[in-house]
């Protein structure tokens, strides 16, 4: 019962945050210098056909005008139409938006488990040979930028050994699940930079419940190896763990931009990246908004769930 | 989120060095595992038939549109192309200069003051039904009179398009805006294509009469197409046609050393120049006409800008030689500051402009704008912007010029188009079209993209140029409205960069399609 109005809290809280997270991205969009009319009419268009097309896509009302039309469509589920290509914003999403989920939650998939073993290991030694050497390594990988590691994969992986190909040629029609082996190495970039913020996330919070007085007393009773990582540390580290987990989930699915471009990718991040470039304002608006709710979920269960955590270890203790 | 912008902005101009690294030639060589190498045919014998070509382009993502009547991305073209008959290609080989399509050839009444459209009888669409005037006149009218995007306005700047008239099944009577000669160079530049009267909606299965059709598409992915056998022209030799959205250059080149891809548009220098040592691959740049030309616009709106003296003295200061060689490793041709190089009416007997520092400080010297200070501004629009611009500081430097270059976001040169007009100096780029027409479009009458220039005498004589009926005159009149430009302009069109396309060895006959800035494959075959 508790947790259910947590859970109604945190879910009234989320959307008020959705509402004034879109009114700020439209507010964005307004104040970026230039419109779509370029994009639409062309660089050399007359003042008078660049009014006309200023008028045709409505850009020439007000901006709070603006965002109420759209705020009044999107809450009936329509996000309106892309000014290039004249696409509805829905579609897009419809169409790029789970792949770019699926490239996270793969991801995610690679990660957690290896995250958590390094963690463990490297909390558990806090300060030693192994944690150092590891944390360091860790700290540079999380600098290189993901292009450099995706060039690095792609020079030994795809040119040099052959395994994988260089780019993700999705089937006509299918999703990526339909080419599985160009997923490899999109996957494979995303999960060493992740792998390496989240191990050093998760060693932080097995090195605090390593130092917390009743482990202590566990490791003084004779409590060794995995039993103490199993029973003892990770009850007590799993919260903030599963919290330091969402975080990086929620930052992958809208920042694979980079993957996508090199990987040719047909993720999300790149469509956002256009529209912003052609000033596309229903298009940056609804994919800014679909990826705000996307993270605001993924915030969310992952509160509930260290929530849930929290409980068994009060409750146990 | 600021962070990760930062991230993209330096994403691009490190991906030279990532692609060099990503396409490492030495590594390719040695472990391809293509396989389109293998029983190919020696250089000579007939053209293959059969098999599906696959290509790449940069694509438009998500928003890339079957109507390319509203589709601004190159892919849209493209595929348009491949769909559907086209009125004409530019050909100076041809009689007319055009290789006509669905036309037979078009008229033009002794005043000027109209074009006859004659339909090539027989022309049949998918749906077995033949193609007529109305075809066309609902096509050119409704569709192209309608829409926005650039290409199309030029036919609307000077035809009638509303009162275009059919007269019979096989005539289509188009009544000019003001008198001109040069119509056929406009209708038949590639770009105008026929649809079926009364298309509104453009999807998978509606008639076309293209040399394919269309059998799936998937927008920002790709789109498959089978040969249309029943093509009024030339039934193409291959069975299928795949076209791909890759959006990154070094990928696109992956792709094709790696062999999932025949053909890579588009592709950025240092990746062309990475592929260039590949056994299995050839470079194939687009020529002449197509050639985009990359410029800069002095405002003469602004001081010292005004002073013509200054304006050549910029002229003078640009070192073309290293731009070409530094910039597109040699893969680039020496512009004369003029547009539309390589088109029927470009002004080609006007000697080209010397690289002169010395006499460049004179005149800035003899301007009192010696020691001036300027901010160039530019933009990641087409590769070799910002290169182009970096160096020509440089020049400017040279010449006693106090010049700084400030790079904006992708986007946003043009996007915000009130402050573009207005800057002293900016590094722009142009799409090959003909010079006249164009002048008359964008430039004539004090357009915001003139950049202040307004010379109503120069108009009069491009309009008159182009409303002479005797090709020589025609000629004369319209370099000398040309060499104004050179003399007293404020346009510095140092290079004309052609679009650095790369095909798998065995690949022929992309080139003889015409129109190679959006590629045609109806000629094209397979090794």
């Amino acid at each position: 019962m508790n947790l259910l109005a947590f859970a109604g809290r945190r879910l009234a809280g989320a959307a008020l945050l959705l509402v004034l997270l879109s009114a700020a991205v439209f507010a964005a969009t307004a104040v970026l210098p230039g419109d779509a009319v370029s994009s639409v009419a062309g660089v050399d268009a007359s003042t008078e056909q660049r009014a006309h097309v200023r008028a045709e896509l409505g850009l020439d009302r007000p901006a709070a005008e603006r965002y109420a039309s759209w705020a009044a469509g999107a809450v009936r589920g329509d996000l309106g139409r892309g000014f290039v290509g004249e696409r509805p914003v829905t579609d897009v999403l419809a169409t790029r938006l789970p792949n770019s989920l699926l490239l996270a939650g793969l991801t995610l998939a690679v990660t957690a488990p290896l995250a958590l073993s390094l963690g463990l290991w490297t909390g558990l030694r806090a300060g030693g040979t192994a944690d150092r050497l590891v944390s360091t390594g860790a700290q540079a990988l999380a600098a290189v930028p993901e292009f450099v590691v995706a060039a690095l994969l792609t020079a030994v992986l795809a040119v040099w050994l052959g395994f994988f190909p260089r780019v993700s040629v999705v089937p006509l029609g299918g999703t990526p699940l339909d080419a599985p082996h160009a997923l490899v190495l999109p996957i494979l970039t995303l999960s060493t930079v992740g792998l390496a913020v989240a191990t050093r996330l998760l060693r932080v919070c097995v090195a605090d419940a390593a130092a917390a007085p009743y482990c202590e007393a566990a490791r003084l009773n004779g409590v060794r190896g995995v039993r103490l990582a199993v029973r003892h540390i990770l009850p007590n580290a799993a919260g903030p763990a599963v919290q330091a987990l969402t975080l990086t989930t929620g930052a992958l699915v809208g920042s694979s931009v980079v993957v996508e471009n090199v990987f040719d990718y047909p993720g999300i991040g790149r469509e956002l990246q256009l529209a912003v470039a052609a000033r596309d304002v229903p298009m940056v608006q609804g994919i800014a908004t679909a990826l705000v709710a996307v993270m605001l979920a993924v915030l969310l269960l992952g509160d509930l769930c260290a929530r849930l955590l929290g409980r068994r270890e009060v409750n146990s203790r | 989120m600021s962070k990760q912008f930062d991230r993209r902005a330096f994403l691009r101009r490190g991906a030279a060095g990532a692609a060099a690294l990503a396409v490492g030639p030495g590594l390719l060589a040695a472990c391809s595992t293509d396989e389109s190498g293998s029983g190919r045919k020696g250089a000579g014998s007939s053209p293959r038939s059969g098999g599906t070509l696959r290509a790449a382009f940069v694509g438009g993502g998500a928003s890339e549109t079957l109507d390319f009547f509203n589709g601004p991305s190159v892919l849209d073209l493209v595929r348009a192309r491949a769909w559907h008959g086209t009125l004409g290609n530019l050909d100076s080989s041809a009689p007319d200069g055009v290789r006509y399509g669905v036309l037979k050839g078009i008229d033009i009444s002794h005043d000027l003051s109209s074009y006859t459209l004659h339909v090539r009888p027989g022309v049949r669409f998918t749906d077995g039904s033949e193609l007529t005037a109305a075809d066309i006149l609902h096509s050119l009218s409704a569709l192209a009179g309608k829409s926005t995007l650039p290409v199309y306005r030029l036919a609307a700047a000077n035809f009638d398009l509303a009162h275009a008239k059919a007269d019979g099944d096989l005539k289509v009577v188009l009544p000019t805006l003001r008198p001109i000669a040069d119509g056929r160079m406009i209708l038949c530049q590639g770009n105008f294509l026929v649809v079926k009267d009364g298309t509104k909606k453009f999807r998978k299965g509606m008639p076309s009469c293209g040399p394919f059709r269309l059998t799936e598409f998937t927008a920002g992915q790709g789109s498959a197409f089978e040969r249309y056998d029943d093509h009024y022209d030339h039934v193409p030799l291959l069975d299928g046609l795949e076209l791909r959205s890759i959006a990154d250059s070094t990928a696109r080149a992956g792709a094709l050393t790696g062999g999932e891809i025949d053909f890579a548009h588009d592709l950025s220098p240092v990746t062309a120049r990475t592929l260039a040592g590949e056994a299995k691959v050839e470079l194939v740049p687009t020529r002449s006409p197509y050639l985009v030309g990359l410029s800069f616009q002095m405002n003469m709106g602004v001081k010292p800008f005004d002073d013509p003296r200054v304006r050549q003295a910029f002229k003078l200061a640009v070192d073309r030689e290293a731009m070409v060689k530094t910039v597109f490793h040699g893969n680039a041709e020496i512009g004369n500051d003029l547009p539309a190089m390589g088109f029927p009416d470009y002004a080609d007997g006007i000697p080209q402009r010397a690289h002169d520092p010395e006499r460049a400080r004179g005149l800035l010297k003899e301007a009192g704008a010696d020691g001036m200070q300027i901010r160039l501004t530019t933009g990641p629009e087409t590769p070799g912007m910002v290169e182009m611009a970096t160096l020509f500081v440089e020049d400017l430097k040279k010449a006693g010029v106090k010049a700084t270059v400030r790079e904006l976001p992708a986007g946003q040169l043009y996007a915000d188009f009130a402050t573009y007009a207005a800057l002293p100096l900016a590094g722009s780029y142009q799409i090959p079209i003909p010079a006249l027409s164009t002048y008359q479009m964008s430039t004539a009458g004090g357009m915001p993209s003139a950049f202040g220039w307004k010379e109503s005498a120069t108009d009069a004589l491009v309009a008159k140029a182009r409303a002479e009926s005797d090709p020589a005159e025609a000629k004369k009149l319209g370099t000398r409205a040309q060499r104004i430009r050179w003399e007293k302009g404020n346009q510095i069109l140092p290079v004309f960069k052609p679009n650095l396309n790369a095909q798998a060895e065995g690949v022929a006959g992309i080139r003889d399609d015409l129109f190679e800035q959006f590629p045609g494959f109806s000629r094209a075959s397979l090794a």
